[in-house]
């Protein structure tokens, strides 16, 4: 298992990083590959061929067999040709296995040298053979099969074919997509009574949908050829079977009704399970579109999970993703899960589960196992966690999930971190979980200011920061609070009134005077509609000092207060109801500044 | 008679120095090729100076501090009792040290540590985030294949990276 500097969600870019370093690798390739003089010494004992540059030369160079041999080791296509055809002038006959494999070659690479060796997800040994058909395959469909190329050429040349070279040809036209031509060679090669092996018809089938139009026509074929296999007494091995699932694929809806009568009969024959990629891509096919697939698949399931064998399907049902989790645990299995890319969509797959349906603790359970271990989930993923929490009442784990978050890479995801602080900021807490929420607060407060090279990685909404000064209100943090409602100011957000009002209890709690005046100015700001009634609240609930009382009401004067706000709220007739009702707290030492003062609330 | 042959051969080599040295402090004389001069009490230090230069913890200790509070930066078994095989072992590291240094230019943050462990060759290297991680790992990449060829012995990178080099303090 590769490890990585960086701890990113999965697949993009650790893929990024994989490809990456795989054209370093391309980019020192190269270069040894073309000063080969600098790295001839050799130090090691024993010599360690794959560390020498490779000599792409051909050694023996005078024509004979054994070069002929060498370069279609080589893979050198053109040069093998070329030679063949100088022999043949020479007049030394080839012998028919060395014909058999040069033509094996140039169907297999398809007329031309192979360009492209060294395509990141193929590290294996290319035989000569035809197994990794799907990776390999997606090459060379850019080439297709012209007309009186080589292999036809030198086929023809051949005095006796035998079924070897029938097959290699086959075989080539079927992966070079002359699919007709590949039909009509075959009835050549039944004309001359020869046997075809089973991998010629492996690839009759996978050619079979290509010729024919209409869906029966297509399986009546695919039929025919089991057939005629059968009669030719050739045993179907489990490329037969993928084939036919592959074919069955092309099928459409009829493909999906034969699809288990093919795969029992298989089983008849006992063919192994064993690869069946087809399969389970069959099987993903079908559940995505037909429902209630589910006694078919737990027969399947009961049945396989006794052999070695996975399937991907945890769309239908919890427990059989349960029982597939476990069948990964036995043996060799992990190994189908495939490439990162499936195995990335299966965890995807596995957790939405898991958070719809079971509770809280299994959840948890089954994340710690595989985060981040084995799987790193995604955003959305994270999303249905948090509200499987909700549902829980669970949400005292809320920061731990957020650490998760952050090292997961998730914490520029603008939805997921406002989820978060709307969650937070919901309900009252006791204590130490108001304590972490703030903790946590902060920390999101964190992300959204400018990073240090001046990007900008989420930009605040007026409810992401009402949540978040809710949660540092509620943690009595009051002073970080104060300065979080500056901020919108600067982002030019507006700010709701019960947020506001909240502040002014809190702050009633501390029993500032001062922050509370600010709070009113600061409404007054924004021009809410609710400062009046903030300022009835200030003036009930606070004891202000005189001076402080006079400057307050001086400020409300002369402040940007439109005539319609003070005349449509009912606040204002308690303006000038207050002085009489504030005894205590304002004791008017002259009388004539109660009459200035009262004269200045009726100019209101 | 044999005195006299001697007195006589002690004047002749007597002449001959006289002649050598005349000879050798004119224009014919051998020389032998050597290093500007290498003062082993300055070596690997970097000296006090106004205070405005930053030092890591490796630079600031001197090389009498190895063992004591600074660790090796190579470290191989061919410097034991019995083990052959030093010299080439500094060559090659003294190549992998400005290998690494011009293919990660201006990344490196502190020196390189090279460890060899049986066959294995690792280099260690902690390195300023100046580069995008894809970056780095097509560098780490292309030095792990063309040293690895061209020692005949597979090589790993442990690489760490850090925001800024790490100021241990100001001379």
């Amino acid at each position: 298992m590769k490890t990585f500097l960086t701890l990113t969600s999965f697949s993009p870019t650790q893929k990024l990083f994989s490809l990456s370093q795989e054209s370093g690798r391309n980019a020192a390739k190269y270069f040894i590959n073309t000063y080969p003089k600098y790295f001839q010494k050799d130090y090691a004992q024993p010599h360690i061929p794959c560390l020498m540059p490779e000599t792409l030369e051909a050694q023996i160079e005078e024509a004979s067999e054994a070069a002929l041999i060498e370069r279609i080791r080589m893979r050198k296509v053109k040069a093998a040709v070329d030679l063949y055809d100088q022999l043949l002038q020479a007049g030394t006959s080839v012998s028919l296995d060395v014909t058999n494999q040069l033509l094996d070659l140039i169907c297999f690479c398809g007329d031309h040298d192979p360009a492209q060796e060294n395509v990141p997800e193929q590290r294996n040994e290319e035989t000569v053979g035809w197994s990794h058909h799907k990776t390999i395959g997606r090459l060379f469909l850019f080439f297709p099969f012209r007309e009186n190329n080589n292999a036809e050429r030198i086929f023809a040349l051949l005095s006796e074919p035998n079924t070897h070279s029938y097959s290699a040809l086959i075989r080539g036209m079927v992966k070079y997509g002359a699919y007709s031509k590949a039909f009509s060679t075959y009835t050549d090669l039944l004309n001359n009574r020869l046997k075809a092996d089973v991998q010629t018809f492996n690839a009759l089938i996978i050619a079979a949908p290509e010729v024919k139009e209409k869906y029966n026509e297509k399986w009546e074929l695919i039929v025919d050829l089991l057939k005629q296999m059968a009669e030719q007494k050739v045993k179907p091995n489990l490329l037969t079977l993928n084939a036919v699932l592959k074919a069955l694929r092309r099928c459409g809806t009829l493909g999906k009704s034969q699809a288990f009568p093919v795969i029992s009969e298989m089983k008849a024959l006992s063919i192994g399970l064993l690869s069946d990629h087809y399969l389970l891509l069959l099987l993903q096919e079908r559940s995505a579109t037909i429902q209630g697939q589910t006694d078919i698949l737990q027969e399947v399931m009961n049945e396989v999970s006794g052999k070695s064998f996975t399937a991907q399907d945890p769309d239908d049902g919890i427990c059989i993703s349960l029982q597939v989790h476990e069948l990964l645990g036995v043996g060799e299995n992990w190994r189908l899960l495939g490439n990162d890319f499936q195995q990335n969509i299966y965890y995807a797959r596995f957790f939405s589960l898991l958070c719809m349906m079971e509770n809280i603790d299994v959840m948890l359970k089954w994340y710690r196992d595989l985060v981040p271990s084995v799987y790193y989930p995604s955003s959305n993923i994270m999303r249905d966690l948090l509200q499987a929490l909700d549902t829980d009442n669970r949400l005292d784990l809320i920061p731990q999930i957020w650490k998760d978050i952050k090292q997961l890479g998730h914490a520029n995801r603008q939805n997921l971190v406002e989820e978060l602080l709307i969650l937070m900021a919901r309900e009252k807490h006791n204590q130490e979980v108001q304590e972490s929420f703030a903790e946590c607060a902060l920390d999101i407060k964190k992300i959204y200011d400018t990073g240090d090279r001046g990007k900008v990685l989420l930009s605040w909404t007026a409810g992401s920061l009402s949540d978040l000064i809710s949660v540092l209100l509620a943690a009595h943090r009051r002073q970080d609070a104060w300065e979080m409602l500056k901020l919108f100011k600067t982002h030019n957000r507006v700010p709701s009134e019960e947020l506001l009002n909240r502040f002014l209890t809190c702050v009633k709690e501390a029993g500032e005077v001062n922050q509370a005046v600010e709070l009113v100015q600061i409404s007054a700001g924004f021009c809410l509609p609710e400062t009046p009634k903030l300022i009835q609240r200030v003036q009930q609930e606070f004891e202000l000092t005189e001076q402080k009382y006079i400057n307050f009401v001086l400020w409300i004067a002369g402040s940007a207060f439109t005539v319609d706000e003070a005349e449509s709220s009912p606040g204002s007739s308690h303006v000038v109801a207050a002085p009489s009702s504030n005894p205590p707290a304002a004791p008017f030492s002259s009388p004539p500044a109660s009459a200035h003062f009262s004269s200045l609330c009726v100019s209101l | 008679m044999s005195k006299n042959m001697a007195t006589s051969l002690v004047r002749q080599t007597k002449l001959l120095s006289i002649v050598s040295s005349q000879l050798n402090s004119a224009a014919c004389f051998r020389n032998i090729h050597c290093t500007a001069a290498c003062l082993k009490n300055r070596a690997a230090r970097i000296r006090v100076g106004k205070g405005d230069k930053s030092v890591t913890y490796e630079q600031a200790y001197h090389p009498h501090h190895i063992g004591h509070r600074k660790g090796w930066l190579s470290q191989h078994t061919s410097n034991l009792q019995g083990e052959d095989g030093a010299a080439e072992r500094v060559v090659e590291d003294v190549f992998i040290r400005r290998f690494m240094y011009g293919t990660f230019h201006g990344c490196l943050a502190d020196e390189v540590v090279i460890k060899r462990r049986g066959n294995l060759l690792v280099i260690c290297a902690v390195m300023i985030q100046k580069l995008l991680p894809s970056k780095f790992y097509f560098l780490i990449g292309y030095t792990v294949e063309l040293l690895s060829h061209f020692y005949k012995c597979p090589v790993q990178i442990e690489m760490q990276t850090v925001e800024e080099k790490v100021v241990y303090k100001y001379l």
